[in-house]
Parts: C-alpha cells; structure tokens; sequence
C-alpha cells in the first residue's frame, strides 16, 4: 500500500517502539473515581461560566457551565453527585483555572438526553449545534471547538476531511485503541462530519506502525463511498494538522492561515467518535480515553470521567512502582509537566507518563556546534539554532519575526535531536509568545 | 512525592557532542593506525604532541579567561588529531605543539570557542605552519616498508621526498591505496581514511554529500585538465581532506544545497592551485578559501519555509 | 590650567590615551605593512612624525584663511608638500630605508592620522598646541610600530633593530614576517592593550567615584 509522508521529522524513541509498546494491547478500561474536578477552560478560547453552586445535587451529563461565547462550548458532569466546590484552583495554566469539583455518588444517574437522528437521515442543519452542545472540542490535544471548525465561512469551500489517527506522539495509544475496537463509531461520525459540512470525500490517515488500526478501519470503510483509508510513514510529527495535510494532499497551509485556506478540514478521530456519540445518542462529552503508562503497575488504556485526577488514575492502573520523578500530560515530546499528581485530566489530555528517577536527566546545555541536525528535523524548514541565537543573545525580537518563528509548530523534533541539549524548543516558543502576544498589542 | 517541572520534550536522544567526537576519532583509528604502521614510533610521539597540545591549550585558556572548561567535549583532541596527521613525521616536535595551540588558540577560541570557528583550526594551523617553516613542512619520510630497502642499499634514516603530486606517475594505484608513499601521517593511507568515511556514514556524523563532491569534483576536473583523474583524488591530501577537515560542522554549510555548492568550490580550488598556484597540494587553501565563503552559502541557500512562497534572492 | 601641563596631557594624548594605532585605529595600512621589522618601524614613524608636525604647524597658521568648503583639498597640498620634502630626504641620506619602506612612503600622504589630525585638532587649535599634537601623535605611532615591528622581527627572523637576539637555536616563525603574520600581531597587540587599557579605566572611574562618595 502507498505511504504517504512529509519533509523532515524525526523518530523519537525508535529503538523502544516510540514507548507505545506497553498499553498497545492493553483494552480501554472504563473507570470512574470518587471525585472529579473539572476545570472551565479546557479548551481553546475563553473559559465557560458555571451555572452550579457547591451543595448542588447534578446528574450525569448535566449542563454545569454554559458557553462564553458562540466560539464557546458548555461542561458537562462527568459524574452524577453533589458539587462540593466552586472556585480557582491552580492547574497547569497561566492563571488559575475556576473549576467545580463533584463528589460522585457512582449512581450514573444520566439526564435525559435527545437523540439527533440517525447517521444518514439526522438534519444536516442540527448536526453542528448538536456537536457545540455535546461540548465536543478537539480531542488530539489541541482541544480547540469543534463546532467552530466546522462552521465554514461564506467564501471558503472544503473538498476534503482529514481524520487524523496518526498518533504520532511517544506513549500514546488512546487513539490507536480507539480505532481497533470501534472504528463504527469513527466511520458514523466521518459520515455526520462530512453531510454537517458537504464533503464528499474523507481520509483516515494511520501511521504504519498501527497495522491492526488500519485494518480495522480499513474493513471499516468498506461499503461506504467517500471515505478512504491512507497509511503515513511513521514519523513525528505526522500527526500535527499541517503535516498530515501536506502528507496526504501534497497541499501546504499558508504561514499565518488555517487548513480552510487549502480547502481542508481536519478532525482527530475520537473527535468524531465524540460527534458520533453526540448526534446518535445524544450524549455528551464526558468522558475520553487516556493512555496512562510509564513506570505505573498495569500501564493502561483508560476512559476516563473527564476531571478525574491523575492520582485516581494511577491508583487505578495499580499504583507507581517507584516514586516518580516526573509526570507529564500528552506525550513526551510536547507534553506538559504537572508538579503534583491531584491535577486533572481534561478533555485536552490524550496520556498521562509518569517516568522514574532514572530516566529523568536533567540536561545540562553545552555550546551549539553547528550541526545542522535540528535544520533537518524541522518539519517547517526553520532554522532553529539561529532563530535560538537571534534570541539569546541579541535579544532581536524583530530577527526572530524575519526569520519565521511565528510558524514554529512547537514539536520539539529540534530539541530531540541536539547534541549539545539545547533547549530549542522552549526558547523559540518562549520568544513565539511573546511575539505573538506584542502583535495582538498592536 | 518530590516531581520536577520542566519543559518538553522530555526524552530526547542519546547522542551528545562527546559521543559525536568520539564517532570521528574511532573513525580516526585505521588512519592513526596505518600512519603509525608506515612511518614508525616518530609518527606516534607527533601525534602524541599535537593532541596532549591541543587539550592544554584549550584547558589553560579556558581557565585563564575564567570560562567553563570544555575539554570534556573532545573536541580539542579531534583537532589535536587531525592536526598532526597532517604534519610529516619528520617534523621536530615542537612545530605540532605551536601548531595545535595557535589552532585551539587564535581560531577555535579566541572567536567564541566551539561552534565558532570561522576557519578549519586544523587547517589553519597547517596552513601556518607551512608559511613559518617551510623547510620543515614538505620534508616527508619514505614509509619503513620501504625506507627498509632503501636503507639497506644507502644505509639512510628517512630520505627527504617528494609526494606523489610531484613526482607523478612513479607510483602505482596500490601504492596510492594503501599509503606506501610519502607524504603526511594521515594522508596516505587511503583504504583506512575510506574505512573511517564508511564509519562515520553509517553511525551518521557526517553526511555523504561533502565527501563524495569533494573528491567527485576533483576527480572530474583533473581530468578537465589532464591530469589522471583517479590519481588526482588519491594523491595528496584530497580524501583526508574531504572527508574528515571539509566536513566540520561550525565551517561547512548547513544547509544540503549549500554543502553542494562548498564541495563542488574546494574540489575546484583544489585542481586549481594544483594546477596554476605555486604549491604542489592545494587541498589547505582550498578548503580554507571554502570555509570564508561558508556564510555566505549559509545565507544564499535557506530553504523555503513550510507555507511561504519563495523569497527574491 | 597653567599652559605646560596642558601641552603635557596634548603629548600624551597622542601616545597613550588617544593612541592613533591602538585606540584611533587610524594608519593600519602602514602599521601591517612596514613592520617586517623594527628599523622599517622607526623609520616610517619618524618621517611620519615628520609630516604630521610640519601639517600641523602650517595648517594651524593658516586656520583662518582656508574656507570651509575646500579644506580638505587644502590639507592634502600642505601635507603632500611635506611628504615630498621628507621623501627626497630619505632618498638622499638613508637610501637602503627608502628602498625598504617603497610606496609606504609616498603613501604618507593618505595615512589617516594625518589628515584626521589636521581635521580634528590643527584647524581649531593654536600652533604650538598643534605642533605638540603632531609630535604626540607621530611618538605614539612610532612607539606602535615599533612594537609591532620588533615583535614580527624577533619572530619572524629572531632579530631586534638587526641584531640577533634569539641565539642560533632558534627557528624564525616566517609567517611573521609575511602579510598574515602583520595581522596576526597587530590584532592581538590591539587586543591585548585595549583590554588593559578597559581595565584600568574601570579602576580608575571606580577610584573616582570611590572618592567622590
């Protein structure tokens, strides 16, 4: 079968089968613990407003806090219990995060939900508003409102759907898993997905080292006219939006621009399997399929209660075989370090890693020696240890811009790759933000 | 529980700069070997010189200047290496020391230490001392293997000889190969600087395209010329030249089109000199003439970036 | 301020402090190609000393007749002027030194320092104080030559002034005496002086302020 792939990249942990080889065959687990806390902005654009008060008795699947915005998407309980708290707590964001805690009294005592119809004959016209009020947002990571995406603008037209089952991330296996035990749910919502937006055509692309995914979904397809399944050539970050699209349609999203721009919209797939669920069933998103491993007694494929916190999860998969030295959200080479194990995990998180003492080193960074290695690990064709000199030690925010650090993906393929350990990756975000952040000024 | 906070990502890979440098000195190993097999114990102690040289330097300037003391790194030993394998065994001792420390000094240093150099410190230090002394620089031992006839005929320690560049046509391809000629300790032995480029390919320090246009375009313009095309590339310094000194990261380009470009200038700088400059080898100033152009190719050859379309030059 | 230790702090300026080879920078040309040895050092700076107190002197008499607009012009005549008379001395009574500064000689005349000097000091200052900036300046850059100069010399040929200093031992570095070697020297002379010279100002400002506190 034809491997389609993209410039540069990497192969992060190739020697350890990118650190899947632990939870690959292990089956999603369903688990519920005593408590959840759901924060209000776990996706992308400004946090949802509660509409419950601690002492409050809610039900599983009940509006908790309403969308900010039309951009915005509601939170749902993930458990059915009593709210014992409504406040700011710090997470793993710049400013603390108002989230509402749920004591659960395990009863899953559902709300009444409404189904949309079924998946060739729901209105095409409810399928959208279903997805916002399903809370549905990115599940790949970037957590962004699916039903945002999926509005396209008058003037845009979209010839393909991109499913990205690439996972090319160290660690994870949610998505893999999901696509080898309920590649119905992903085709139905591709189905929902493609009428909602008028897309004749869909791919599923799957990275080569999942074959039995891409059999799955391969067997899956069949029948239904539209949908194809492409296979990636394993490689990170295959995964990420643009590289997917550049892989499969040899087309580039413009620097500064969005998929739409090259006529292309792209979805993770548990995202569709959310909107599967959302239009078939009219549930909510409650709950999403974590990859709990590292040095954790039984490394898992979890589904999670969205707000469940990481040490319920652990405890779960048999607790820490050493005390951990670092637990990060995602997977290796973008995830998130959290410094106590109460964090939750959020609609955003696709894995929690939790390493030992032994394979933590702390990197001691040494003089960049003009290899050119991070050159050719960048998938964008950036120069990342100039744009780090530029940086450093000119402090020349303007030469930074000139030279394209705004497109900067934040991959951390550079980082992997340096010899000397230079935080590549960091500074460049570091100096991205800032960037960024003095251009929304302007 | 005590977790430490960092950013991503959080594995990366094993290979550091010490690791690297080490890959060039095992690759560095048939070349010494066959060196010091041909040429005797004085090739060893001229080695010996130029590397111990090299890393005092570094260290002494290092904590002079009250920096972080990098000999760890063994990038001052690669230099010391290559260094001397660039010198004829019969130079007095005291010529790798001065060399190995104006490289380390004056080139490697004195501009921002590693990463920094704006010249080939090696080559530098070459080019150096064959300006200061001459008389010393070209004076080449006759490999035992053969100084052992010879000597039985005239009864002679070392004969002061030309390289095959000069006297072209007495030597035979096998001569050329496996180093029974004279010339510098590491230049001569052709198979064991071709097992070292094999090496260091396969464990991925360097790139294949340096090399092979290097040599390539020697090969292709000497016989423009009319020289013998495959004698031209193995004679004189062209293959040590190309795979172990062009091939430095802080002065060869980074990008792929770039490093074409810089193989394809040394190798014609090279036939040249050879052929119209006054010294008999040109690979020292062609690669060093390379070196300067470097930024420029640096700045001339950056590649598109992911969702632009392509600048005006 | 009496006048004397005025004309002192002029002269030194020119060999110290505002040194024209090692902090103005000025005069490089020479200073790299002359100095194959010290002789040819001396040599240059005096017939450069030479041309810088004659164009000082005159163009400070005649600061205030020469226009604006055409000074320049004007300072190059006076300094060719000098430069010739100089030129056919040197041809006359020291022949082997005139054969071995070449075209550094007549070169004098678009050395830097003079017509710098010329420009900055001698069209805005008296004569005397004038002269005593040409004579600072050109001991300055007689002093720096010949510092450079007698390096290259002893290293490149083991020599100072011609006399052998090293011993037979001894194997001249050449490089020193070529074109690379010039560089190599004034390059690091230049580094090494001017971060003694940092140091000692910093000293100095912090003794200053120790005593103003």
């Amino acid at each position: 079968m034809r491997k389609y792939t993209f410039g540069g990249g990497i192969h992060p942990l190739s020697d350890k089968h990118e650190g899947k080889a632990p939870t690959r065959m292990r089956e999603i687990t369903d688990f519920a613990p005593d408590q959840v806390t759901i924060p209000m902005d776990m996706h992308l654009g400004a946090p949802s407003v509660p509409i419950v008060a601690k002492g409050d008795y809610v039900k599983l699947g009940q509006v908790i806090a309403t969308a900010a915005g039309p951009r915005g998407i509601p939170v749902h309980a993930s458990v059915s219990g009593t709210v014992s708290d409504v406040g700011l707590r710090q997470l793993a964001g710049r400013v603390p995060s108002m989230t509402i805690v749920i004591d659960n009294d395990h009863k899953d005592d559902w709300v009444e939900l409404t189904k949309v119809g079924g998946v060739e004959d729901a209105p095409k016209d409810q399928i959208i508003p279903a997805i916002q009020q399903a809370g549905i947002c990115g599940l790949g990571g970037a957590c962004f409102p699916t039903h945002a995406k999926m509005i396209i603008p008058e003037g845009k037209h979209v010839d393909t759907l991109i499913i990205n089952g690439a996972e090319c991330e160290t660690f994870l296996t949610s998505d893999f898993r999901l696509m080898v035990e309920h590649p119905e749910r992903i085709i139905q919502g591709t189905r929902l997905a493609m009428r909602a937006m008028d897309i004749d055509r869909a791919i599923i692309g799957i990275e080569d080292n999942k074959p039995e995914a891409i059999e799955a979904m391969s067997k899956a397809v069949h029948g239904h006219q539209g949908i194809e399944v492409a296979v990636l050539k394993t490689k990170y970050p295959q995964g990420g939006e643009r590289y997917i699209i550049s892989a499969l349609l040899k087309r580039e999203v413009p620097s500064g621009g969005l998929p739409l721009d090259v006529h292309v919209v792209v979805l993770n797939v548990g995202t569709v399997a959310a909107i599967s669920d959302a239009v078939l069933e009219g549930s909510p998103l409650i709950t999403r399929i974590v990859t709990v491993t590292g040095v954790v007694q039984n490394p898992s494929n979890l589904r999670v209660r969205v707000g469940t916190s990481i040490k319920d999860a652990v405890e779960f998969c048999g607790g820490y075989t050493e005390p951990p030295a670092r637990i990060f959200y995602g997977g290796s080479m973008t995830g998130i370090a959290v410094p106590e194990d109460s964090f939750p995990i959020t609609k955003a998180n696709n894995g929690v890693v939790v390493l030992g003492e032994k394979q933590v080193t702390d990197y001691k960074e040494s003089p960049c020696i003009r290899c050119g290695r991070c050159v050719r690990a960048c998938p964008t064709r950036l120069n990342p240890f100039q744009i780090k000199d530029v940086l450093d030690n000119m402090d020349d925010l303007d030469g930074a811009e000139k030279l394209h650090i705004t497109d900067c993906c934040v991959c951390g393929a550079c980082s992997y790759v340096c010899p000397a350990r230079r935080t590549l990756s960091a500074s460049i975000k570091a100096g991205r933000d800032v960037i960024l952040a003095r251009r929304m000024a302007k | 529980m005590k977790l430490r906070v960092a950013a991503a990502p959080h594995l990366v890979t094993r290979e550091s700069t010490r690791m690297l440098m080490l890959d060039v000195l095992i690759a560095l190993l048939p070349t010494t070997a066959a060196g010091i097999y041909l040429f005797g114990l004085r090739a060893a102690w001229v080695l010996c010189a130029s590397v111990v040289a090299a890393v005092v330097s570094e260290f002494l300037w290092q904590k002079l200047m009250k920096r972080p003391v990098r000999v760890g790194d063994l990038s001052a030993v690669v230099t010391g290496l290559i260094l001397g394998l660039n010198l004829p065994s019969t130079v007095p001792l005291w010529i790798p020391v001065l060399g190995s420390a104006m490289a380390i000094i004056l080139v490697k240093e004195l501009f921002g230490g590693i990463g920094h150099n704006f010249m080939n410190p090696a080559m530098f230090a070459r080019a150096f001392l064959l300006a200061s002394f001459p008389a010393r620089m070209i004076v080449f031992a006759l490999p035992e293997r053969l100084l052992g006839a010879s000597q039985a005929l005239s009864g002679v320690d070392a004969v002061a000889s030309a390289t095959p560049l000069v006297m072209q046509g007495n030597w035979s391809y096998m001569d050329l190969l496996l180093g029974n000629i004279p010339g510098t300790i590491g230049e001569v032995s052709k198979i064991a600087i071709l097992i070292g480029f094999l090496y260091l390919l396969f464990v991925g320090t360097i790139r294949w395209e340096i090399p092979v246009l290097f040599a390539g375009s020697t090969a292709l313009l000497s016989w423009i010329v009319g020289a013998d095309p495959l004698a031209a590339v193995l004679s004189g310094g062209v293959l040590f030249g190309a795979v172990f000194m062009a091939t430095d990261y802080a002065t060869s380009p980074v990008y792929t089109a770039g490093k074409c470009i810089y193989a394809i200038g040394c190798g014609i700088m090279v036939v040249v000199i050879r052929q119209y400059g006054n010294y008999p080898e040109g690979v020292t100033f062609a690669i060093l003439l390379m070196n300067c152009v470097t930024p420029l190719l640096d700045r001339f050859t950056v590649r598109r970036v992911y969702g632009t379309v392509k600048k005006h030059a | 301020m009496p006048k004397k230790n005025s004309m002192r702090s002029i002269f030194l300026n020119g060999v110290l402090t505002e040194n024209p080879t090692f902090r103005l920078v000025l005069g490089t040309c020479p200073a790299i190609a002359v100095t194959t040895n010290a002789m040819n050092g001396v040599g240059m700076g005096i017939a450069t000393t030479f041309v810088l107190l004659g164009s000082n002197i005159v163009i400070s008499m005649l600061r205030n007749f020469i226009p604006n607009k055409v000074r320049i012009p004007a300072f190059v005549v006076v300094i060719c002027t000098f430069v010739t008379i100089i030129q056919l001395m040197m041809q006359a009574f020291v022949p082997a030194l005139y054969d071995a500064l070449g075209i550094f000689l007549p070169l004098i005349v678009v050395n830097c320092i003079i017509l710098a000097r010329a420009e900055a000091f001698a069209c805005k200052n008296g004569v005397l104080a004038s002269a005593v900036d040409g004579l600072g300046m050109g001991v300055g850059f007689t002093l720096a030559l010949i510092l450079i100069g007698g390096i290259r010399e002893v290293l490149g040929a083991g020599t100072f002034l011609g006399m052998n200093v090293l011993g037979a031992g001894f194997e001249p570095v050449l490089l020193m005496i070529l074109p690379p070697g010039g560089f190599i020297v004034y390059g690091l002379a230049l580094g090494i002086i001017n971060a003694i010279g940092n140091r000692r100002s910093k000293v100095t400002a912090a003794g200053k302020e120790g005593v103003q506190a």
